[in-house]
């Protein structure tokens, strides 16, 4: 698992493309032994990210250390980096064992040590049976299992994947992402993994930095950016949130109180100092996740109430999700409602009147 | 793919450690730049110097005038050849597209390895030496060729005809006959290009086979015939050695009149300023053509 | 939807005529090649070989093609090593100047010969180079080049990218990377490439009659025999060339095909 210590730092790093600026002022600290997603939408600069640590882009601005050590200058050949491509990469004109022994190869290892732990590489990824076959002749998954133990064989100190899993299928990927976190706990080594794909970040991630139009919006662990989101940004990019724009208001306790055009609401500011610091005026949003609202009258005095009109219900597999019109106050606003499925159908209907109820515990704050 | 993946599209350029390797680069790139410029920049350049020389009675001078130039407009003859020559040049253009585009079109619809089979035989041909495909073409055409004896053999004429033997016509005609191949190929391959829904898509709509052929097929295959044009009027109006080969006394093209300035005539400077009229119509040509082929085409 | 039966008709018969246009000059010399001619007139009695042992004793003819030969090969290996080079620098950056160079290098197949050939005599005259087989190597790497380059570099281009980066990324250096990925993926396309280059080095004849010295390749030999008339055995050298360019260009074609096609084939 992952340590405290450093293994690779990003100081001030900022890159532009002639006058486009892809990256600006990136400061990013991978620890060793982790595993760390960089997650984003197209054009947040997170693939960049990896190739410069990679070393096939130089950063216009900035320093890449490694161990403390500036590496900015290391040619791609001389870091001890590996990575895994999007389109794997695999050599057309070279069998699976040839492609996995590359690296070891090139370094001139011995002929007999290089088949011995070329045969470690591929019983690592259960590929055994398959050292003479070629890359035509393998599955997406199978290739992508090939190009990870090409990676591994070189024992480096960074596994860097670029999006390996965009190309697989649903069922195939979910199957790859575990497969990925049990292979890097076996050997330990640090994992930086990019994707665009949230439920992917989440299910594999030590850590997430999640990455907008070249800035790091938040960096935390899956649950931290989930339900603790710091950015606006973050808040609306992981699964459906309800997002409700007000100004803060009293601070009571461990809450806040924000005023907003459907009411006022009481959020949690655990673990945020900024929340609390905030002047009262300032312009906030409530974030309150869908499967955090519940139909059911609350427990405890510490919860947002509010009444409204069911608009639809869509069945969708696992759960159910109904949008709710909201009519407190002189705003109307459409809120979302995950419930988990029932096998009678959903107990509520278009039009019905209901009261939507959630704690405040679950009611977070994000600055505008 | 993210955009940043195709800007930057070379490896960290880095001090590279060794002597040696960076000796080796060096030197190939001296190679890689040097011998082109040595070889194909500086000798053209040299030319286009030369074209400016003028040599009087055998004596050449080394300084610059445009005697060549005024000469070449001035007198009457060099004008009227260089204007025979692009029309005949042009004639021929359009004669091979004439032929080129039927054979074209049937080919693009044949299926399966019929249809490469048959390009491939096209091809065929022009692997045939040049210079005895042309003594071959001439003597077909000549008083006691086959045509002649085919022709009077079935006393569609009483005496064999010499129109086409050693004048204009046989050259036209025998450019004709070897350039075909070559306006054959692009028309195919624009003619493949199409996308068959969109044929599909045109039927659907209710056209029959010829809206269908004028209104969708040939507008798109336009770029390809353009580009054969300009490809055909280009190798003719270059060939020296055909109008050489059957063109006789009455048969002079522009090219050559540009070869016997460095044969008989022996005035190197005019023959290179003539050389840089035709480069000229060349240029031209080609530039009309590309001009004119990539305003339509498949967006793909 | 089907073509009418007198479309049909119309286009087979057109392309009949243009097979035939092409093919008769051909037929002409390699049918006669197989029977003795006498006095411009071909005697149909008896098919016979005399065509192709006359030319076996033929020594200026033979020597003709083995200076053809040796020169073939020089164009080629010249332009193979120039044009994967000026490939690979063009594929390696983005600099202006490599547009110029490519430009350049395509200059003398998009000319018309006669403009390659005699800039290269003018400038062979001017630093006093003799005109020899060395020239007409010359002229010819210079006129094969854009089709060598053009092919390699277009193979290069479609090699994906990451090879080559994946190739470093595993620490290979330049050199190792170069012989172990770039050129296995590049040898079809270079095989391929030689082989279209030597069948026109083969037959160039334009610029080779401006450039040549006094050594004869054979198609300045048949220009000089054009006045004279040709000799039986020449039909029989026509009949030979033409099978063997046609064998090499199937061999490059089979090398230059993308992979998909030739695996279906198989």
């Amino acid at each position: 698992m992952a340590t405290d210590r450093t293994l690779l730092e990003l100081k001030a790093v900022s890159k532009s493309f002639g006058q486009t600026p892809v990256l600006e002022t990136i400061d990013l600290a991978v620890r060793d032994g982790e595993f760390i997603t960089i997650l984003g939408p197209s054009g947040s600069g997170k693939t960049t990210i990896l190739r410069m640590i990679g070393g096939f882009i130089e950063p216009t601005q900035g320093s890449i250390l490694l161990d403390g050590q500036d590496i900015t200058a290391v040619p791609i050949n001389k870091r001890p980096f590996n990575t895994v491509f999007q389109d794997y990469a695999l050599f057309p004109h070279m069998n699976v064992a040839d492609n996995v022994g590359y690296g070891l190869k090139v370094r001139g290892v011995a002929r007999a040590e290089l088949k011995t732990r070329v045969g470690q590489a591929l019983e690592l990824v259960q590929l055994g049976q398959f050292a003479l076959r070629y890359p035509a002749q393998l599955s997406g998954g199978q290739r992508q299992r090939v190009a990870l133990a090409r990676a591994i064989i070189c024992q480096p100190r960074l596994i860097l994947l670029d999006e390996p899993l965009a190309a697989l299928d649903v069922e195939l990927r979910r199957q790859m992402q575990s497969f990925l976190k049990d292979i890097q706990r076996e050997i330990k080594t640090t994992f930086l993994f990019v994707t665009h794909d949230q439920e992917e970040a989440i299910a594999m991630a030590d850590r997430i930095c999640v990455m907008n139009s070249g800035r790091i919006q938040q960096l935390g662990s899956p649950h931290e950016v989930y339900y603790r989101p710091r950015t606006e940004f973050v808040a609306r990019f992981f699964g459906d949130n309800n997002l409700v724009e007000g100004k803060l208001a009293a601070i009571e306790g461990r809450y806040r109180r924000i005023e907003t055009a459907l009411g006022s609401l009481l959020c949690a500011t655990e673990g945020q100092p900024e929340l609390t610091e905030a002047p009262a005026g300032r312009r906030a949003f409530a974030v309150f996740r869908p499967e955090a609202i519940s139909l059911e009258a609350p427990r405890d005095g510490n919860a947002n109430h509010m009444p409204g009109t069911v608009a639809t219900v869509s069945f969708g597999g696992a759960s159910t999700v109904a949008a709710v019109h909201l009519s407190s106050g002189s705003g109307v606003r459409q809120v979302r409602v995950k419930m988990p499925s029932q096998v009678g159908g959903a107990r509520i209907g278009a039009g019905d009147r209901i009261t939507l109820n959630w704690s405040a515990d679950a009611c977070r704050l994000v600055l505008a | 793919m993210p955009p940043s993946a195709g800007l930057e599209r070379r490896v960290a350029g880095l001090p590279v450690k060794s002597t040696g390797e960076d000796a080796v680069r060096r030197l190939a790139a001296v190679a890689a730049y040097g011998l082109p410029m040595v070889f194909i920049l500086v000798p053209l350049a040299t030319f286009l110097v030369y074209s400016f020389f003028w040599v009087d009675h055998t004596e050449m001078h080394y300084d610059v005038s445009l005697l060549n130039y005024r000469r070449f407009f001035a007198e009457e003859t060099f004008l009227r050849v260089f204007r025979q020559t692009c029309l005949l040049c042009l004639e021929v253009s359009f004669l091979t597209i004439l032929f080129a585009y039927p054979v074209a079109y049937f080919l693009a619809g044949l299926t399966g390895r019929k249809k490469y089979v048959l390009v491939m035989m096209l091809l065929v041909p022009l692997l045939m030496s040049y210079i005895i495909k042309i003594y071959a073409i001439r003597s077909i055409l000549g008083g006691n060729g086959f045509l002649n004896r085919a022709l009077l053999a079935t006393h569609l004429i009483d005496e064999p005809l010499t129109i086409f033997v050693f004048n204009l016509n046989a050259v036209l005609l025998t450019l004709t006959v070897l350039l075909i191949p070559f306006a054959i190929l692009p028309i195919f391959l624009s003619l493949e290009r199409i996308p068959r829904n969109l044929l599909e898509a045109s039927a659907d709509l209710g056209a029959s086979n010829w809206q269908t052929f004028t209104r969708v097929i040939a507008p798109l295959s336009l770029p390809g015939v353009i580009a054969a044009s300009t490809f055909v009027f280009v190798l003719a109006i270059g060939d020296f050695l055909t109008p050489q080969m059957v063109g006789g006394q009455s048969g002079f093209t522009f090219g050559r009149i540009i070869y016997s300035q460095f044969g008989a005539a022996f005035n190197w400077p005019f023959g290179a300023a003539l050389s840089v009229i035709l480069a000229i119509i060349v240029i031209l040509a080609i530039a009309i053509g590309a001009r004119f082929g990539s305003k339509q085409g498949i967006a793909l | 939807m089907k073509r009418s039966k007198l479309a049909n008709a119309a286009l087979i018969s057109i392309t009949g005529l243009v097979f035939a246009l092409l093919y008769g000059p051909i037929f002409v010399p390699i049918v006669s090649s197989f029977f003795t001619v006498k006095q411009g007139q071909i005697d149909w009695s008896a098919a016979n070989l005399d065509a192709y042992v006359q030319l076996t004793s033929n020594e200026g003819i033979l020597e003709a093609v083995m200076n053809t030969l040796i020169v073939g090969f020089s164009a080629v290996i010249s332009s193979l090593i120039l044009g994967t080079l000026i490939a690979f620098y063009y594929n390696s950056g983005t600099s202006k100047a490599r547009a110029l160079l490519q430009f350049i290098v395509f200059l003398p197949f998009l000319m018309p010969p006669i403009i390659t050939g005699l800039s290269l005599l003018i400038f062979l005259r001017e630093i006093d180079f003799a005109r020899s087989l060395v020239t007409v190597v010359i002229g010819h790497t210079v006129f094969v080049l854009a089709l060598v380059y053009r092919t390699v570099l277009v193979r290069l281009q479609s090699l994906s990218r990451n090879l080559a980066e994946a190739s470093y990324d595993l620490g290979a250096s330049r050199w190792q990377t170069f012989r172990y990925i770039l050129l296995p993926n590049l040898s079809s396309a270079m095989i391929g490439a030689a082989v279209l280059a030597f069948a026109l080095s083969f037959d160039e004849t334009m610029i080779t009659i401006l450039v040549t010295g006094t050594q004869n390749t054979l198609p300045i030999r048949l220009w000089a025999m054009m006045r004279l008339g040709f000799t039986p055995d020449i039909n029989a050298l026509v009949a030979i060339i033409l099978g063997l360019t046609t064998a090499l260009c199937l061999i490059a074609a089979r090398h230059l095909m993308p992979k998909e096609l030739v695996q279906r084939e198989a």
